[in-house]
């Protein structure tokens, strides 16, 4: 278990690199997030 | 027990993922300069503040989405716009919902403060949003938005609250 909670510290911490600095990434996670938003709010 | 509860850990810690990227996106767009798409942009700054008079806003009835700054807060969004005899008008739907009232907060924002500013073709506007709930204008404003947009907006819907409609006025 200690193994799988260093595995997603890393990935949250990758996660967050590659939307503030490689580009695109922040624009796909907001469309994925317009697409399940818009569904909800109907 | 303890595999539920071990079960719910690695869900849990799963579903934080996503929300770290949308987070991070979200608080991103906070410092950009306008919206992308569903995050609040910051303060609209590029672009020539317009002045002159009225302009023509037909032209805005091609332009599929503008780019909308409250002055307080200074946040911008994408939003929709239809211009209908000489007037711009800009709404907010899913009102009459828990999730859209959540979600779009910018209708009561502005008919607290309707000073704002509107960005269209990288020109700036100045301009006052003001709420319209009745009145005979809303079959033409609402049938300009559906010709326009694949929209459901109706008179009754502005009437009821479901749709929060707004005469972007000369002001500032």
């Amino acid at each position: 278990m200690k193994y799988f909670y260093w595995v997603i510290a890393v990935v949250l911490v990758v996660t967050i690199l590659a939307v503030l600095f490689l580009p695109g990434v922040d624009d796909f996670v907001e469309q994925t997030f317009q697409r399940y938003l818009g569904r909800a709010a109907r | 027990m303890k595999i539920t509860m071990r079960m719910i850990i690695i869900i849990a810690c799963l579903l934080l993922i996503p929300f770290t990227a949308v987070a991070t996106a979200a608080i991103k767009q906070r410092f950009a300069d306008g919206p992308n798409r569903v995050f609040s942009g910051g303060p609209l700054v590029s672009g020539e503040i317009y002045s002159g008079p009225e302009p023509d806003w037909s032209f805005v009835n091609t332009i599929p989405t503008i780019e909308m700054q409250l002055l307080d807060p200074p946040r911008s969004r994408v939003i929709w716009s239809v211009e209908h005899e000489g007037k711009l008008y800009v709404w907010s739907g899913y009102m009459g919902t828990t999730v859209g009232r959540l979600w779009k907060r910018w209708p009561v924002q502005a008919e607290r403060n309707g000073k704002a500013i509107l960005r269209i073709n990288d020109t700036r506007y100045e301009r006052e949003l003001v709420r319209i709930q009745s009145g005979d204008e809303l079959d033409g404003i609402t049938a300009a938005i559906t010709n326009k947009y694949p929209s459901q907006t109706t008179r009754t819907a502005v009437e009821t609250g479901g749709v929060w409609l707004f005469e972007a006025a000369p002001g500032l």
